[in-house]
């Protein structure tokens, strides 16, 4: 059996549990409806959970409305986009209009998605001064991993710099693509054709000009987009606001007029109305329309003559653009540009991240972390498990588990945990928790402080150990109501839990009691012993600190502010043996 | 040194019999083990920690290979077949990466055995393998030349026609560190 890593999995309290998450593709929904509201138990293993729980680490908290924040409840602002390849910053108008993908020498692998290079196909320059000679032409993009390189599918560039605009101009196999200007012109030129020899334009059975055009996907993109644009020019010539502009249809006045095209006129102003005639549709390959092959001959010979090596996998043809089902057909993917962002506060707007905006820099202006605010919880076997012993648990023998508190705040912390007798779900195991509440001391940053303080603490250390001494003379048992260990800013508390009966037949009776009965087979992980506690943490602080200067806590007593903080975790203890 | 002193601490067992070319460069604490003959050719360039075994069968390296730190060359265990009774045979040009385990019955000319993978038993490659890091080939396994074995094992042919610029970069590479390692062929002779 693999190893388990026992889990602490937090929910922000901006979940909302009062809706009864079992409902949901569950069959069980009795229980939860009587209970009452507060008393509601959350489930870890629900499928909702799964969208509310996270580690600790990645949640943040607003200092001015007191609370966790998770990524649902935070706001996201892009900061920068840049190039993860060549870390070089994308203003966001390129994006726009640009695309998400690195427009310099940035590719990845089609095959084996590693970053490729630009490598010169000419043998290096030997002699005299070689090392000053630049080298020579042809280039190709190479991958230094699985060895793919451009040249498979035929791609060769004169220069070693701006491959993505070189590329943009190649097609598999070294022919030029035209630019959509180029292809413009030349589709004018051939409707002039077109139209000299009087053929009517609806005309089905007149074939088109070139009916056999193979356009790729870009191609034919560019085509639909002309078509339309002139059939809308053409729909209301009046207009001051033209389709002239590449980005013409994000103009507000433009979505009037196209909304008004397909509604009837009814978004639209009157006089363009008025001058509205239906539209027509794309009807040849110079217009955009491509027809479904009808005949693979082509492919099946290639397949034949490829076999299976010459396809694609499915993870490759996900990246890229136009779905290719050969490995002669793929193309090298420009890197996905990445993104730096700022959090925010849902409810106060305030700034809970900012990284700084140079992709340069790793740091963070501001970041304001979940665990610099709520204590750390952490959980592992009283009796550590052996090499060589199996880590599950074994079903309906009591075991016990020590829980514990690290409070990285200046203020000492009273802690209050609950946990339902019973785990939810349908292998309910039994929990106890023989200390739910205790205080944790404050945090204090200073080690040297740590070490001063040492021998007056002596006394303190042997006290605080003695119910430890105690079980491991005694009957290896924590006594209730004591923690379990402590130190400057931690507690250990023992959790005991019997874990349940797994398996395909139901547990005992007095487990399932109440229960409905469910006999169906075993889902994935619910063997795994899960804990909902419910945690509440009090504590007196300096309204000083909330700034976050640890400034010296003030004497007045009266400046205190008494703070409250509630959430509700998961703890993962293990996975437990099936009978 | 202290790999050095690791090394005098081992049990000094009978040096293996080599055929070794005066142009090797093999380092100090190279390993060479076993009772079979060891047979490397010339500008080959062996690491410090490279641990060359014949207890189970001979092994035979070309010339202007490159054997990293902490590689093994040689079957680890006795052989099962009859065929396996050849040995390793390791042609020129090869380079063989760090912690990379080859127990191939032959390496083809300018293949690269990349970090931590292993070759197994019996196993044949052709010219101009690359067996990516962490990879497996199992044994006897027969791969045909310019075979790639990357990512989570997956195989491709390298068309790239870009073998004999390898080829020179294996060689240059051989140049450099002929001048960075010394080299104590006498001790193995
Ligand atoms: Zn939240
Ligand atoms: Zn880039
Ligand atoms: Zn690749
Ligand atoms: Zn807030």
């Amino acid at each position: 059996m693999d190893h388990f890593t026992p889990y602490t999995y937090f929910q922000c309290p901006c979940t909302d549990n009062s809706i009864s998450i079992r409902n949901i593709g569950h069959l069980e929904s009795t229980r939860a409806d009587h209970d009452d509201e507060d008393e509601r138990t959350f489930d870890p293993k629900a499928p909702r959970a799964n969208f509310s729980l996270y580690p600790l680490d990645h949640l943040l908290y607003c200092e001015i409305c007191h609370e966790i924040r998770c990524p649902r409840c935070a706001l996201d602002e892009i900061v920068t986009w840049y190039c993860p390849n060549c870390l070089f910053e994308v203003p966001s108008s390129t994006v726009k209009s640009e695309g998400n993908r690195c427009t310099r020498s940035c590719f990845q692998c089609p095959v084996c998605v590693a970053p490729l290079s630009v490598n010169s196909e000419a043998p290096a320059p030997t002699g005299l001064g070689a090392e000053h000679a630049g080298p020579a032409g042809p280039f190709v993009l190479s991958c230094s991993f699985c060895c793919w390189s451009s040249a498979e599918i035929g791609i060769k560039f004169e220069k070693p710099n701006s491959i993505f605009s070189q590329l943009a101009k190649i097609k598999n196999g070294g022919d030029p693509i035209l630019s959509a200007k180029q292809r413009r012109l030349d589709r004018e030129e051939r409707r002039r054709d077109f139209s000299d020899a009087s053929i009517p334009e609806d005309a089905q059975e007149v074939l088109p000009l070139d009916p056999n055009e193979q356009l790729d996907a870009e191609a034919q993109f560019s085509n639909l987009k002309s078509f339309y644009q002139s059939q809308l020019a053409d729909a209301s010539p009046a207009s001051a606001l033209g389709f002239g502009g590449e980005y013409g249809y994000g103009s507000p006045g433009a979505l009037t007029r196209i909304m008004g095209l397909y509604t009837g006129g009814g978004l639209a102003d009157k006089r363009s109305q008025s001058k509205s005639t239906p539209m027509r549709e794309a009807c040849d390959a110079t217009e955009g329309l491509q027809l479904a092959k009808t005949n693979a001959d082509e492919d099946l010979a290639k397949l034949r003559r490829e076999g299976w090596e010459g396809t694609v996998s499915k993870e490759q043809r996900c990246e890229q653009a136009h779905e290719p089902h050969f490995v002669s057909d793929l193309r090298p993917i420009a890197a996905l540009l990445r993104t730096k962002r700022s959090k925010r506060c849902k409810s106060c707007r305030h700034i809970l991240s900012k990284p700084e905006s140079k992709v340069q820099n790793t740091r963070f202006r501001i970041r304001l972390l979940a665990m610099n605010y709520i204590p750390t919880i952490t959980i592992k076997p009283l009796q550590p498990v052996l090499p060589g012993q199996s880590s599950l648990l074994s079903p309906m023998k009591p075991t016990q588990f020590v829980l514990t508190f690290k409070n990285p705040l200046y203020d000492a912390v009273n802690v209050s945990i609950a946990t339902p007798s019973q785990t939810p779900g349908r292998y309910s195991s039994k929990v106890t928790v023989l200390c739910p509440q205790f205080e944790v001391g404050a945090y204090i940053e200073d080690a040297w402080d740590d070490v001063l303080r040492e021998p007056g603490e002596k006394g303190g250390e042997k006290e605080r150990r003695r119910t430890r001494a105690e079980t491991f003379e005694g009957q290896q048992q924590a006594e209730a109501g004591k923690v379990w260990e402590s130190g400057r800013n931690w507690v250990s508390v023992v959790v005991e839990i019997v874990p349940a009966t797994v398996g395909p037949e139901s547990g005992p009776a007095f487990l399932t009691e109440g229960l409905e009965q469910d006999n169906s087979p075993m889902k994935e992980d619910e063997d795994i012993l899960e804990i909902p506690v419910f945690v509440r943490l009090e504590w007196e602080t300096d309204p000083a600190h909330d700034d976050g200067l640890g400034a010296p806590v003030s004497k007045d007593k009266e400046a205190k502010v008494k703070r409250e903080l509630a959430y509700w975790c998961v703890l993962g203890v293990g996975r437990i043996a099936q009978v | 040194m202290s790999s050095s002193k690791r090394a005098s601490t081992m049990p000094a067992g009978p040096k293996p019999p080599t055929s070794l070319a005066s142009t090797l460069i093999i380092a100090d604490n190279a390993t060479l083990t076993g009772t079979n003959l060891i047979t490397i050719g010339a500008s080959t360039i062996v690491h410090p920690r490279t641990r060359i075994s014949c207890v189970h069968a001979p092994v035979t390296i070309g010339s202007s290979c490159i054997l990293s730190e902490r590689s093994s060359i040689g079957f680890q265990s006795s052989p099962s077949g009859e065929d396996q009774g050849r040995g390793v045979v390791i042609e020129n040009g090869v380079v063989v990466e760090i912690g990379a385990i080859v127990e191939a019955s032959r390496i083809g000319e300018g293949s690269l055995i990349e970090v931590n993978a292993k070759v197994g038993k019996g196993a044949v490659l052709g010219k101009h393998c690359k067996i990516g890091p962490l990879c497996t080939v199992a044994e006897g396994e027969v791969l045909p030349d310019f075979t790639v074995v990357f990512g989570n094992g997956q195989r491709r042919i390298d068309s790239s026609g870009a073998q004999e610029l390898k080829l020179k970069m294996v060689g240059r590479q051989v140049e450099v560190l002929r001048k960075l390692i010394p080299s104590n062929l006498a001790k193995f002779q």
